[in-house]
C-alpha cells in the first residue's frame, strides 16, 4: 500500500484544526508521551525513528536536534521554516490549513526536548489563510495550557511560540536567510559552516536555534506519539517513513498525496490518476530546482532520497511535476529560470549575474535568435553558478538547466536550428510573445 | 603586484595569540593564529588571492560575497579506523571567512580555482560598463587589475547590459554610477560598522539589486569620502575629483591632515601646482586608514586663486603689492621702532619649525613674552588645571587606547566635528568592544552621525550646569557605593557633593534624576574616559569644570583618563613650541609672562601694543568679544597678518605676507595624543609664498641675528636638542607613523580637589 497516511491520518476529520476535535482524535497524546521522557529519550527516538528533514535536503533530524547545548544558559529558538516557496510544492500549505496543531504540538515537543525558550514559525507573506489557521491554533494552545508557562503543570516547562509573516522572498525559505529575515534584517543569507557556527551553537541573535520544516515537526509530533521504532517500519533501508508529495502538471488528480518512502515514482504517477493529454514526457520529482528525468528515466526511480539522488536527480521537498508530450522542454527552462533570476537575493555575484544570463540566453533561444553554441554557454554559466554562490540558491538555479539539456538536449539544438518549438502551436507552456524584438534578436 | 591593486590597504596581520594551527598554502607550511581568515594567512605566506569585498576592517559578517577569492580546501578527516586522510571540501571556500583550522591544506593556483575566478569575472564584467576611458578609477581600478591578471580574455555575453542613468548625485561629495557598481556591499557595511550613520544600503533583489539610500534621500554623512576609497570600481566618485585628472598623471605626497587636531594621515594627489584629492593614508595609531569629509574634501582653498602671492601693503587704505625686500624693510623698521611693544598671536595651524622660529624671534630678539597661540577662550594659565594634576596638557590617552574603554563620557563637545576620529575610535570601542557611552551636551545637532546615536545615556543639559551635573553624578556613585577602593581620601568630596542629589541637580541642569543616575552608574567602570570638547575648554569657568572632571576620572580609578584635546592642526605643537605667554618650549616657565591673546587686543585696543603679529589667526571669527577684536585691529598702531588668502581679519591689517599652506612646506604637526608627524612639501604655487619659518628666519637675518637654518629639518634638529620634551624626535625617527613623545618623570599621585 504506497499510500501512507501518518500525518494525513485525521485530515478529512470536519474541524479537525480545532483542538478540542484535535485532542478528541489522539491530538496532544504526542506531547503528554514526550513529556514523561527524558529530554534526551526524546531525541533518542527521533533518532531511532531515522527521520530526515521534509524541507529539501533530507540531513537527519536528531542531529541538529541533538546539536543545541543541553542546558538552559541561553535561550533557544526554535523556528520552523514554513516559507513554502519551491515551485511545485503546496504540502506545508495544507498541514497548515487542515493540521495546524500537528505543526504546534511538534514544536513544542522539540522545544521540550531541546531547551528551546520560544518557537518561531516563519511562514511565506502569501500564505495568508494559513497564517490565520496556526494563529488560532496557538491561541487555543495557550488556552489548554500547552504553550505558556509550566506547560502541562510541569514545573519550569515554558514555552513560547510565534508567528513571523514573511514579505514575499523564496530566498527567505533559506535557513539563514530566513534568520536574517526574522532578526528584522534584509533576506540575505548568512555565512554557513565552516566560516560560521552552526545555527544549533549560533543562530538568530547569536542563541542556539534549531530550524525544521513544517513537515519535519509534524512527523516529530506522529514519532511522540508512536514512538520512533514505529515509524522506522515504514520506508526503506535509510529513508524511513512517509512523505507528502504534491502532484501537480498533466495529471489527472493533482493533489498532495502521503506515500510511504520507496514507493515507485510510476505507482505515484498511477495514484494520481495518471497522466492527462498525451502520453508522459518528464517529471521533475522534487521541486522546480531538481534534475527533470526523461519518461524513461522515470521507470528506475523510487520516491526516496538514495534512488532518487541514485538517477540523477532529487526528492527534495516533493513538488512532483509530471509533464505531457505537448510540453516545450525550453520554453519550461525559461520560466523557470525566470523566477531564479527573480529571486536572486543579489549578494553574490554568480547567482545574481548569472541567474539573468541564464535567463536571458533561454529567452534569447526562445525568441527565434538562439546561436550555435549557446548550449556550451548554458552549461558553463551553471557549471560557473553551481557551487561557487554563496547559498544553495544558486545551484538551485543552475541545475534544472544543466538537467533539462542533460535529458532533452535535442529539444534546444532544434530552438537554435530551427528558431521554433519542436512541439509545435499547441505547446506547453505557451512560447513567449516577442516583445522587444529589435533588442532580442541579435543576428546570429 | 602594486601595493594599491585594491585599496592602500595591507591586510591587517592579526596579533600572533593565542592557539597556532598548522596549515598548508600551495604546498607552503606556516602556523597562523586559529580562526583567521584564510585570505589573511595566504598574505602571510605570500601568497597573492585576489578579492573585491573583503575587507580586513569591514566586518565579516557580510563578505564573501564577490566570491572572487575562491580557493580549494581540504580538511584532514579521521577514518573509523584511526588513519587520517585529506578529504576536499566539495564546493570551493570563500578563503576572505573561512577560519584557519588544523592541518587545513589550501590551494589558490589549482586549475579549478583559476576557472572559477574567470567565472566571477565574467560575471561581473557582464553588466559592467566598459566605460573606463573616461572612469576616475582607470588606472587604479581593482576590477581592471583582477581582470588583467585573472580574468577572461573576451566575454561571451552579447545580451543588453543593465542601464540606469549615470552620475546619481548621492550627496554634495558623492556621486554615484550605478551601473559600474558590482555589489561588493563594502560601502554599505562602511556605513554601518565603521561611520554608524547606516545611511546606505541594498534596495531591490537579484540583477536588479542596487544600493542606495533609504527612499533617495541625500547621503548625510560625516565620512561619506571614505566610500569612495573603499569602492573597488568607480561607482562611488568624488563630486569634486571627478573628470580632473588620470591616476597616472597625478603625484603622490605623503602628509598630515591640517582640519583638525587628529593628524589623520594623509596622501596629497596633485598635478603641476593643484591639488586635486587627497586619499588617507594608513596609521593604525591615528586614523587608521579613515578621513573625514571636512579633510578629504575641505582643501580647495590650497590652490584657490584666492591665495595671495605677494606680499601687500597698506598705503592710504589701498593695498598695494610689494615685494618681498620692501615688505621686510617695513616690518623690520617697525618691529625695531616697537621696541618690545610687540604681541604675536596664532600658530595652531602652524608647523612646529614655523613656531619654534615664531617664539624665538619674540623671546630672544625682540624681547617679549607677548605671545598666544590661543584665540577661543580659555587664557589662563597654560592648561595648568590639567598639568598640576596629572602631569599633561591636553590628552592623557592615546587614540588608540579609546577603543579598548569599557566607559566613554564625552561632555560639551559635538565630538564628530571636533574630534572626528576620536569619534570613530569611541564607536569601535562601543561597537566592538561592548563599552557604554555617555554624552553630555547642551544642545542636539540635526546630523545623521552622533555619539549621541549610540550614547546609552545623552544629556542635554542647560547651558552652564556642567558643575551641577557632575556633582550629581558624583553623588550617585557616592550614594550607591559604587566606587572602587583607590587609596584616596574621598570624604572631603563626599561631603561636598552630599548635597547634590539626583534630583538637585535634575532641577539645575533640566534633566531627569534618572538619566543622571543611570549615566553615573555607567561611568563606575574601569578603564573609564573623559573626553571634554570646545564647550568646556572655552568655558568661563573652566577651572572648576575640569576640576571636578578631574575628580570624576579620580574616584573611579581612572587616573590619567581626562582628555581635553586641541582643536586645531598643531595646537599641541603651538603649546609644545612655547607660543603662550607664560611658557617657553617644552613648557619652560619663563621669568616674566608676558600678555596672554585678551591682554594684548586689549592693550592693541587703546593702542599701546606697537605691533601686532597674527599668524593663522582668524581673529575676527574665532575670537568670542568681536567688538575688542576689531578694535584691536583698527587702533594697534602697525598689524601683520601672515595667511594664506585675504581674510577678514587679513582686511584690517597693514602689512600682509603670503604664507605657504600645509601642501607646500616641510615640517611636523603634533596632533592631539602627541604625536609628531612630518608634513612634506607637494608642490610650489609662487615663489613668492614662503612658509612661516622661513620668513621669521629672514626677519631675524635683518634684525642682525642670523640663524642657521636652511631647511625645516635643521629646524627639527634644533628642537630636538632644544626641547628635552622632544629630544628623541628628529627627522629621521618620525618614520612613516610619527612618534609620540611622553612627559619625563612620574605622574603625579591622585589628588581630589575640592574648592
Amino acid at each position: 500500500m504506497p499510500i501512507l497516511n501518518l500525518l494525513y491520518e485525521n485530515r478529512d476529520v470536519q474541524n479537525i484544526e480545532n483542538l478540542d476535535v484535535y485532542e478528541a482524535h489522539g491530538g496532544y497524546q504526542g506531547l503528554r508521551r514526550a513529556v514523561t521522557l527524558e529530554r534526551q529519550a526524546v531525541i533518542d527516538e527521533i533518532k531511532t525513528s531515522g527521520l530526515r528533514g521534509r524541507g529539501g535536503a533530507g540531513f537527519p533530524t536528531w542531529i541538529k536536534w541533538n546539536g543545541l547545548p543541553k542546558n538552559f544558559d541561553k535561550p533557544h529558538y526554535i523556528i520552523c521554516n514554513a516559507d513554502e516557496g519551491e515551485p511545485g510544492t503546496y504540502k506545508d500549505r495544507e498541514l497548515l490549513l487542515k493540521l495546524p496543531h500537528l505543526l504546534v504540538e511538534g514544536m513544542i515537543v522539540a522545544g521540550y526536548a531541546c531547551c528551546g525558550t520560544a518557537g518561531y514559525i516563519y511562514i511565506r507573506g502569501e500564505y495568508v489563510e494559513p497564517a490565520w489557521q496556526i494563529r488560532k491554533a496557538i491561541d487555543q494552545a495557550y488556552k489548554q495550557g500547552y504553550l505558556g508557562k509550566n506547560i502541562l503543570g510541569i514545573e519550569g516547562f515554558n514555552f513560547d511560540l510565534y508567528v513571523h509573516m514573511g514579505a514575499g522572498s523564496y530566498e527567505c525559505g533559506e535557513e539563514s536567510a530566513l534568520m536574517s529575515s526574522l532578526m528584522g534584517e534584509r533576506g540575505n543569507p548568512r555565512l554557513k559552516f565552516p566560516h560560521a557556527p552552526l545555527p544549533v551553537i549560533e543562530g538568530v541573535w547569536k542563541s542556539p536555534t534549531l530550524v525544521n520544516n513544517v513537515e519535519t515537526y509534524c512527523a516529530a509530533t506522529w514519532i511522540a506519539k508512536n514512538s520512533g521504532a514505529e515509524y522506522a517500519k515504514y520506508g526503506t533501508e535509510r529513508s524511513k517513513g512517509s512523505k507528502i508529495i504534491s502532484v501537480s502538471g498533466h495529471v489527472a488528480k493533482p493533489a498532495n498525496y502521503e506515500i510511504e518512502l520507496g514507493t515507485p515514482l510510476m505507482e505515484l504517477l498511477k495514484i494520481a490518476g495518471g497522466i492527462t493529454g498525451g502520453k508522459l514526457k518528464a517529471v521533475i520529482p522534487g521541486g522546480s530546482s531538481v534534475q527533470i528525468r526523461t519518461a524513461e528515466q522515470c521507470e528506475k526511480i523510487n520516491m526516496d532520497y538514495e534512488s532518487c539522488s541514485a538517477n540523477g536527480t532529487l526528492l527534495g521537498s516533493g513538488g512532483f511535476m509530471a509533464f505531457n508530450d505537448k510540453t516545450d522542454i525550453v520554453v519550461l527552462m525559461r520560466r523557470t529560470a525566470e523566477f531564479y533570476m527573480h529571486e536572486s537575493c543579489g549578494k553574490c555575484t554568480p547567482c545574481r549575474e548569472g541567474t539573468r544570463w541564464i535567463y536571458k540566453v533561454l529567452d534569447r533561444i526562445t525568441s527565434g535568435a538562439g546561436r550555435q553554441g549557446d548550449i556550451e554557454l548554458l552549461l558553463d554559466i551553471c557549471s560557473q553558478i553551481d557551487g561557487r554562490s554563496y547559498c544553495a540558491l544558486g545551484d538551485a538555479a543552475a541545475w534544472p538547466i544543466v538537467g533539462a539539456i542533460k535529458a532533452f538536449r535535442e529539444e534546444f539544438e532544434y530552438w537554435i536550428t530551427h528558431k521554433r518549438s519542436p512541439i509545435g502551436e499547441d505547446a506547453v507552456p505557451p512560447v513567449p510573445v516577442v516583445v522587444n524584438p529589435l533588442l532580442t534578436l541579435t543576428p546570429a | 603586484m602594486s601595493d594599491n591593486r585594491l585599496t592602500q590597504t595591507e591586510a591587517s596581520l592579526n596579533r600572533v595569540t593565542g592557539q597556532l594551527v598548522n596549515i598548508k598554502i600551495n604546498g607552503i607550511e606556516l602556523q597562523v593564529p586559529k580562526g583567521e581568515s584564510v585570505i589573511e594567512s595566504a598574505k602571510r605566506a605570500g601568497v597573492d588571492i585576489p578579492f573585491f569585498c573583503y575587507h580586513p576592517r569591514l566586518s565579516k559578517g557580510d563578505a564573501a560575497n564577490c566570491r572572487m577569492c575562491l580557493v580549494d580546501v581540504s580538511m584532514p578527516r579521521k577514518n573509523p579506523d584511526g588513519s587520517v586522510i585529506l578529504a576536499k571540501m566539495p564546493k570551493p571556500q570563500a578563503s576572505c571567512t573561512l577560519p584557519a583550522d588544523e592541518g587545513m591544506v589550501i590551494e589558490t593556483e589549482s586549475a579549478q580555482v583559476v576557472r572559477d575566478r574567470k567565472g566571477v569575472l565574467e560575471f561581473l564584467l557582464i553588466n559592467h560598463p566598459l566605460d573606463c576611458p573616461i572612469c576616475d578609477r582607470g588606472g587604479e581600478c581593482p576590477l581592471q587589475n583582477n581582470t588583467l591578471f585573472y580574468g577572461p580574455p573576451t566575454s561571451r555575453y552579447i545580451e543588453e547590459k543593465r542601464h540606469f542613468p549615470k552620475a546619481y548625485p548621492l550627496s554634495e561629495n558623492v556621486v554615484f554610477d550605478r551601473e559600474r557598481c558590482i555589489h561588493c556591499a563594502r560601502c554599505t557595511r562602511f556605513t554601518e560598522d565603521i561611520s554608524g550613520d547606516s545611511q546606505l544600503g541594498f534596495l531591490k533583489r537579484g540583477a536588479d539589486m542596487e544600493v542606495g539610500t533609504f527612499a533617495h534621500t541625500s547621503y548625510s554623512s560625516k565620512f561619506s569620502g571614505n566610500v569612495i576609497e573603499l569602492c573597488p570600481v568607480g561607482a562611488l566618485l568624488s563630486r569634486s575629483y571627478r573628470f580632473k585628472a588620470r591616476p597616472w598623471d597625478l603625484h603622490t605626497q605623503r602628509s598630515v591632515c591640517s582640519k583638525c587636531s587628529n593628524g589623520c594621515n594623509i596622501k596629497i594627489d596633485y598635478r603641476l601646482d593643484t591639488l586635486l584629492r587627497i586619499n588617507a593614508r594608513v596609521n593604525d595609531a591615528v586614523n587608521e586608514e579613515w578621513t573625514c569629509d571636512k579633510g578629504k574634501f575641505g582643501h580647495e582653498y590650497v590652490s584657490s586663486p584666492e591665495r595671495l602671492k605677494t606680499p601687500l601693503l597698506k598705503v592710504d587704505g589701498e593695498w598695494q603689492e610689494i615685494d618681498w625686500s620692501e615688505a621686510y624693510r617695513v616690518l623690520v623698521e617697525k618691529l625695531k621702532a616697537a621696541n618690545g611693544s610687540v604681541g604675536g598671536i596664532g600658530g595652531q595651524r602652524c608647523t612646529n619649525e614655523d613656531n619654534y622660529l615664531f617664539q624665538k624671534l619674540f623671546r630672544d630678539v625682540l624681547k617679549s613674552n607677548n605671545l598666544d597661540h590661543r584665540t577661543s577662550g580659555n587664557f589662563g594659565a597654560t592648561n595648568s588645571t590639567l598639568y598640576k594634576r596629572f602631569g599633561y596638557h591636553a590628552m592623557g590617552n592615546t587614540i588608540a587606547d579609546l577603543e579598548n574603554m569599557k566607559a566613554v563620557f564625552v561632555i560639551g563637545s559635538e565630538l564628530v566635528d571636533e574630534q572626528p576620529i576620536l569619534f570613530l575610535r569611541i564607536r569601535k570601542a562601543w561597537r566592538y568592544n561592548g563599552a557604554s557611552v555617555v554624552n553630555a551636551v547642551t544642545s542636539v545637532q540635526e546630523s545623521s552621525t552622533r555619539v549621541g546615536d549610540f550614547a546609552e545615556v545623552e544629556l542635554v543639559y542647560k547651558p552652564g550646569s556642567e558643575l551641577a551635573l557632575i556633582n550629581g553624578m558624583l553623588n550617585v556613585l557616592f550614594t550607591e557605593n559604587l566606587l572602587p577602593e583607590t587609596g584616596v581620601d574621598t570624604k572631603k568630596l563626599q561631603a561636598h557633593v552630599a548635597s547634590w542629589t539626583p534630583e538637585k541637580s535634575a532641577a539645575e541642569t533640566g534633566l531627569a534624576a534618572d538619566a543622571i543616575a543611570k549615566a553615573a552608574r555607567l561611568l563606575a567602570k574601569t578603564p573609564m574616559t573623559i573626553i571634554a570638547g570646545r564647550e568646556i575648554a572655552a568655558h568661563p569657568h573652566y577651572e572648576a569644570i575640569v576640576n571636578a572632571l578631574g575628580n570624576l576620572v579620580v574616584v573611579t580609578g581612572n587616573m590619567g583618563n581626562l582628555n581635553i584635546p586641541g582643536l586645531e592642526a598643531n595646537t599641541q605643537g603651538a603649546m609644545d613650541m612655547g607660543i603662550l605667554p607664560d611658557s617657553a618650549p617644552g613648557y619652560a616657565p619663563v621669568e616674566k609672562a608676558g600678555m596672554n591673546t585678551a591682554q594684548m587686543l586689549e592693550a592693541a585696543a587703546i593702542g599701546e601694543l606697537q605691533v601686532l603679529w597674527l599668524v593663522g589667526a582668524e581673529l575676527l571669527e574665532q575670537y568670542p568679544d568681536t567688538a575688542l577684536a576689531q578694535k584691536a585691529l583698527a587702533n594697534a598702531p602697525f598689524v601683520v597678518v601672515s595667511e594664506l588668502t585675504l581674510t577678514e581679519t587679513a582686511k584690517h591689517a597693514d602689512l600682509v605676507l603670503p604664507s605657504a599652506s600645509f601642501a607646500e612646506k616641510d615640517g611636523t604637526f603634533t596632533n592631539c595624543e602627541r604625536r609628531v608627524q612630518r608634513i612634506f612639501k607637494a608642490f610650489e604655487i609662487s615663489q613668492d609664498i614662503k612658509p612661516d619659518w622661513l620668513i621669521f628666519s629672514e626677519v631675524l637675518a635683518r634684525l642682525g641675528v642670523g640663524v642657521p637654518y636652511f631647511s625645516s629639518r635643521d629646524i627639527l634638529r634644533a628642537i630636538s636638542t632644544q626641547v628635552p620634551a622632544y629630544a628623541s624626535i628628529t627627522p629621521k625617527s618620525l618614520g612613516e607613523a610619527g612618534l609620540r613623545w611622553e612627559y619625563a618623570g612620574d605622574q603625579p599621585a591622585p589628588t581630589i580637589v575640592v574648592e
